[in-house]
C-alpha cells in the first residue's frame, strides 16, 4: 500500500478528545491563528474554492460556492451550522470524527463562520448520539476558556457563539431545509426551494450548511493551502474522504483514503478481504440509499461526479456475500424509510409504506401478481414525483435489487 | 415574460406560478392541496413537465423560456400513481359520507378515470376476521374528534393536503406522529378547543372535516306534519349558495328551495338584525365605558375570551339577530298564529360556524349552506325548474340597509352614525390581535371596536360553501 495521506484521520488515537490542549499540542488551532492574524475571509475562501472541495454529506456540491453565495449577502445577520445529523444506517463517519478529534471539527466551524460572516454557528447533532454531544459540549466550554471561541476570538476584531443542538434523530434532519425547521423549532420536513438557504435560511436569514467531514477538512486547507489539496485524489475530485466499510469484511471500520480509490481496492487493501468461507455477492456504496455495485464493477473509482452511475452518497459501504437473504436486506431498507419519510408529501409517505408493505409479503413469499405491478408504479413515481431526495433515495437500492436480482427475489413467491 | 404551454405561448406575471398561469388561460390542471396564498405542493397531482422533467405546477414559478407541457404519458402516469396512494389510505365510504358529491377527491378520482385500485385499502372498516388479520399492521392511525358543537374531525377521510393547518389563524393543528402513521392534529391530540371559524371546515377538500348537526333529527322534525319548521335566511348565505347548488342563483330560489325541503314559513334575518342594532345601540348609550367590544361576531367573542379574558368585561351582552328572531317567534308569533311554542322548530342558514357553539335555547338549529346542500341532495329535492317565492309574511324589515353588517365594519358604521361615536374596526386575526395588544398597551382609545375574524366579514364566512 502507498503511503497514505491522512488528512481527517491524522490525530485519531493520539489524543484524548476531551483534552483541548492534546490537540493544540498537535497543531490544533494553528489555521484558525493562520486565518486570524495572516487572511482575510475572500483570501481563505479562494483558498477553499481552489482546493476543489465538495461536500461530503452525499450531493457533493462544491464547498467553496456554497460558501461564497452566503459570503456575497448583505445581511447582518447570517449562520452557519455543521450537519452532524447522521442517521444513513451503517454510516458513522461524523460520529467517529467526533470521538477522536472533535476540536479539529471545531476549528473548521469557527474558520467557515467566520469565513461567511456568521456571529453564530450550530452544531447539528443526531440526538441518539448522546456522547457525542457531551465531547462537543465539553469541546466548545475549553474553547471559550482559551478565548477561542466567543468575543473577540484570540484578541481579534471576530466574535462567534458556537450552540451544540441535538436533534430528535430524524433522518429527514439531514436535509439542509429540513434541519433548519428543526432549529426554528417546527416540524423537521424540507421546505420547497427556490429560495435556498443560502438566502433565506435559519430564521430567515442567509445561512450555509456543511456536512461535518466536509468542515474537519477546511483546517487542513488553510493551513496547507488549495493547491496542495486539489492535488490530492482524481482529477475530478479532489481530497480525501471517509469510507466505511461494513458487512462481510474481515475489518469493517472506517478508513481515511483518496478520492478515487477504487471500490476494490477498499475492500481487499483497506478492509482486508473478505471474511473466510464468504463469497462476495454485491456491494452497497452510499447507504441505505446507495445503489448496489455488482462484481464486474468492483473496479469503478469512487469519486464525487455529477455523471457517475454510482453516487458515493455518505460513503458507507456494505459488502453483502452470497448467503445474506437479499428478502430480508429488502425489508431492512423499507422498515427504514417507511419510518423515516416524514409524511409530507403523497408518494413517499404512501409509496414508502406500501414497498415495506409488499416487503413482508415478499419475505412471506405471498406476493402477488398486484403487488408485482404495484413495486413499478411505485418505484417510478417515487423516483420521479417526490418533494425532496428523500423519496429518490428510497427507490434506489430496492430498484437495483428488483432489477439485478428479480429470480431471487419472485423466487419464493407462489 | 413569454413561457410556453403545450407548444402554445403566454404571458406570465411576475413571480405567478405555472398553474396560476395555466388556470388564466383555461388550461385545466388537476389540483388537491393547492388554495389560494397556500401552495404546499405536497399531493403531487399537479405534476407537469417542465423541459422534460416532471415538476409540480403549483409551487414553481414561472419564468422567461419556460417550456411546459400540461399532459403526456409520465403526467399522467404520476397522476395516476399519486391518486391512487392517496385513494388507499383514504377510508373511501363515499355512500355514506357528508361530503359525497362535494368531495374534490372523489371529483379528482372521477375526472382522472381512476378504475384500478392496486392497493389494498389502509383505513377502511374490516369485519372479516380473515381480512383483518392479514392487514393487521396495516392500519392507519385514526383520531376522531367529536368534543365540541360546532365540527367533527375524522382522520380516516384526510389526505393530509395541510389546507386547514395553513387557513386555521389560531393555529390550532399541525402534524402529528410521521411517514405513514402522520395525521392531523392538536397538540398533545386534546379535543379541538378554538375559536370555531370554520375555515378549516370550508376548504376541507374531503369529509374529514365536517360541520356538526344531527341532520336525522332535522330531517324528521321537516317531515313532522304537527311541527312548523321555519328558516331564518342569513343575507350572507347568497353569496355561496349556487356554489352548492347552481340552480340556486337568487334569493328567490333559495326561498323556494327551502320550502321544498319541508320549511313552511322563511323569514329574513334582517328582522333580528335591525333589533340586535336597535339593542346595542340602547347598550352602547348606556355604557360609560369606553372601548367597548361589538359581539355580533361569535368566534371574535370566544377569541377574546380565551386569548385576551381580561377584556372579556368590555364585549356587549345583545344576543345573535338569529336568537332574538327566535325569541319573537317562540312568544309574540306563536301566540299571533295560535300555534304551541314547542311546535315550532326554528333553523338558522347561517354562514357561520361558531354560532352553533353560542346559540341559546330557542333557536333550534343554526346550519351552514354546506349542510343545506347536503339535506337539498338528501331529500332529492328536483331543481331545474324551480321558481322565485317571497319571503313569508309576519316580520318585516324596515330598511334593507341593515345587511351591510353581513361585512366587515358594517356594524360599526351605522352605530358610529346613529350615536356619533368614534370607532376602530379590525379585519380578520392579524388585525384583532394587533388592536387587542394595542388595547392591552393603553395606546387605544375609542368607544366601539368591531371585529370579524373571518376576513372580509360573514360574507367569507366559514358556513359557506367554496367553489370546487
Amino acid at each position: 500500500m502507498k503511503k497514505e495521506t491522512k488528512i481527517i484521520t491524522k490525530n485519531w488515537g493520539q489524543i484524548d478528545p476531551n483534552e483541548i490542549d492534546d490537540s493544540i499540542e498537535v497543531g490544533g488551532y494553528q489555521a484558525l491563528e493562520k486565518f486570524i492574524h495572516k487572511m482575510t475571509p475572500v483570501l481563505a475562501l479562494e483558498e477553499i474554492k481552489l482546493s476543489g472541495l465538495c461536500g461530503r454529506g452525499g450531493a457533493g456540491f462544491p464547498t467553496g460556492m456554497k460558501l461564497e453565495s452566503v459570503q456575497k449577502e448583505k445581511s447582518k445577520e447570517k449562520y452557519f451550522i455543521c450537519n452532524l445529523d447522521e442517521s444513513e444506517p451503517g454510516t458513522y463517519k461524523d460520529r467517529s470524527i467526533v470521538d477522536n478529534d472533535p476540536h479539529m471539527l471545531l476549528e473548521g466551524v469557527i474558520i467557515e463562520s467566520l469565513i461567511v460572516g456568521a456571529r453564530k454557528a450550530f452544531v447539528y447533532v443526531n440526538g441518539n448520539y448522546q456522547r457525542q454531544i457531551e465531547i462537543l459540549q465539553r469541546a466548545v466550554e475549553q474553547a471559550q476558556e482559551k478565548r477561542i471561541l466567543g468575543e473577540k476570538i484570540l484578541g481579534s476584531r471576530y466574535s462567534l457563539e458556537v450552540e451544540i443542538f441535538a436533534g430528535a434523530g430524524a433522518y429527514i434532519c439531514g436535509e439542509e431545509t429540513a434541519l433548519i425547521n428543526s432549529i426554528e423549532g417546527n416540524r423537521g420536513e424540507p421546505k420547497s426551494r427556490p429560495p435556498f438557504p443560502t438566502q433565506v435560511g435559519l430564521f430567515g436569514k442567509p445561512t450555509a450548511v456543511n456536512n461535518a467531514e466536509t468542515v474537519a477538512n477546511i483546517p487542513w486547507i488553510i493551513s496547507n493551502g488549495g493547491k496542495k489539496y486539489a492535488a490530492i485524489g482524481s482529477k475530478k475530485s479532489a481530497g480525501t474522504k471517509l469510507f466505511i466499510v461494513n458487512g462481510s469484511v474481515k475489518n469493517p471500520d472506517v478508513f481515511e483514503a483518496p478520492l478515487g480509490t477504487k471500490l476494490s481496492d477498499l475492500i481487499e487493501k483497506y478492509a482486508g478481504g473478505m471474511q473466510k468461507g464468504k463469497n462476495f455477492w454485491f456491494a452497497q456504496v452510499g447507504g441505505s440509499s446507495g445503489r448496489l455495485v455488482l462484481e464486474k464493477d468492483l473496479v469503478r473509482k469512487l469519486e464525487y461526479d455529477r455523471e457517475a452511475k454510482v453516487p458515493l452518497g455518505s460513503g458507507a459501504i456494505l459488502v453483502v456475500d452470497k448467503t445474506v437473504d437479499i428478502h430480508e436486506l429488502l425489508l431492512s431498507w423499507m422498515s427504514f424509510f417507511h419510518r423515516e419519510s416524514c409524511g409530507k408529501c403523497v408518494p413517499c409517505r404512501e409509496g414508502t409504506f406500501r414497498l415495506w408493505e409488499i416487503a413482508k409479503r415478499l419475505q412471506d413469499g405471498q406476493v402477488s401478481e398486484r403487488d408485482v405491478a404495484a413495486i413499478k408504479d411505485i418505484l417510478w413515481t417515487l423516483s420521479n414525483t417526490t418533494f425532496c431526495p428523500l423519496g429518490k433515495f428510497a427507490a434506489t437500492a430496492f430498484g437495483d435489487a428488483i432489477s439485478n436480482f428479480q429470480k431471487e427475489i419472485y423466487k419464493l413467491s407462489r | 415574460m413569454r413561457i410556453k404551454i403545450n407548444t402554445k405561448e403566454y404571458e406570465a406575471k411576475d413571480g405567478e406560478m405555472i398553474l396560476d398561469v395555466c388556470r388564466r388561460n383555461g388550461i385545466q390542471v388537476p389540483t388537491l392541496c393547492s388554495i389560494p396564498k397556500f401552495h404546499e405542493g405536497v399531493c403531487r397531482i399537479c405534476m407537469v413537465e417542465n423541459g422534460g422533467r416532471l415538476t409540480t405546477s403549483c409551487n414553481v414559478k414561472a419564468s422567461e423560456g419556460m417550456e411546459v407541457v400540461t399532459e403526456s404519458e409520465d403526467v399522467s402516469k404520476a397522476r395516476r400513481i399519486n391518486l391512487e396512494l392517496l385513494w388507499a389510505d383514504h377510508a373511501g365510504k363515499c355512500s355514506t359520507c357528508k361530503k359525497n358529491q362535494r368531495c374534490e377527491l372523489q371529483n379528482l378520482a372521477i375526472s382522472q378515470k381512476i378504475e384500478n385500485f392496486h392497493f389494498v385499502p389502509r383505513k377502511e372498516e374490516m369485519t372479516d376476521s380473515e381480512n383483518l388479520d392479514l392487514l393487521k399492521d396495516n392500519r392507519s392511525r385514526v383520531v376522531v374528534d367529536d368534543g365540541n358543537a360546532c365540527l367533527t374531525r375524522t382522520t380516516e377521510l384526510c389526505v393530509e393536503c395541510r389546507r386547514c393547518i395553513n387557513v386555521c389563524p389560531t393555529k390550532e393543528l399541525s402534524f402529528n406522529h410521521r411517514a405513514g402513521d402522520t395525521v392531523v392534529g392538536t397538540a398533545y391530540e386534546k379535543s379541538l378547543d378554538c375559536i370555531f371559524c370554520g375555515q378549516c371546515v370550508k376548504n376541507c377538500p374531503t369529509g374529514a372535516i365536517t360541520d356538526k348537526n344531527d341532520l336525522t333529527k332535522i330531517m324528521i322534525d321537516l317531515a313532522d306534519l304537527k311541527k312548523m319548521a321555519i328558516a331564518l335566511i342569513d343575507p350572507a348565505v347568497l353569496e355561496s349558495v349556487a356554489f352548492e347548488h347552481p340552480e340556486i342563483d337568487s334569493r328567490g330560489k333559495l326561498i323556494s328551495a327551502l320550502k321544498g325541503i319541508g320549511f313552511e314559513k322563511v323569514f329574513d334575518l334582517g328582522f333580528g338584525m335591525e333589533l340586535a342594532l336597535e339593542n346595542m345601540t340602547q347598550e352602547i348609550k348606556k355604557s360609560s365605558k369606553n372601548n367597548l367590544l361589538l359581539n355580533h361576531c361569535p368566534s371574535f367573542n370566544l377569541f377574546v375570551k380565551k386569548y385576551y379574558p381580561q377584556f372579556a368585561k368590555n364585549i356587549l351582552t345583545v344576543a345573535h339577530p338569529d336568537e332574538l328572531t327566535a325569541d319573537f317567534l317562540k312568544t309574540e308569533f306563536a301566540k299571533k298564529e295560535k300555534i304551541n311554542s314547542e311546535d315550532l322548530v326554528v333553523i338558522s342558514l347561517s354562514s357561520c360556524v361558531a354560532k352553533k357553539k353560542e346559540k341559546g335555547k330557542n333557536l333550534d338549529y343554526v346550519i351552514t349552506v354546506r349542510e343545506l346542500g347536503r339535506i337539498i341532495r338528501q331529500k332529492n329535492l328536483k331543481l331545474k325548474d324551480i321558481k322565485e317565492s317571497d319571503f313569508s309574511s309576519g316580520l318585516a324589515v324596515k330598511d334593507e340597509k341593515i345587511k351591510s353588517i353581513t361585512r366587515t365594519g358594517g356594524m360599526a358604521e351605522m352605530l358610529a352614525k346613529k350615536l356619533k361615536v368614534k370607532y376602530i374596526v379590525a379585519d380578520g386575526v392579524s388585525q384583532i390581535k394587533n388592536i387587542l395588544r394595542d388595547l392591552e398597551k393603553g395606546r387605544v382609545e375609542t368607544k366601539i371596536i368591531e371585529a370579524m375574524v373571518c376576513e372580509g366579514g360573514c360574507v367569507n364566512g366559514g358556513g359557506q360553501a367554496r367553489k370546487l
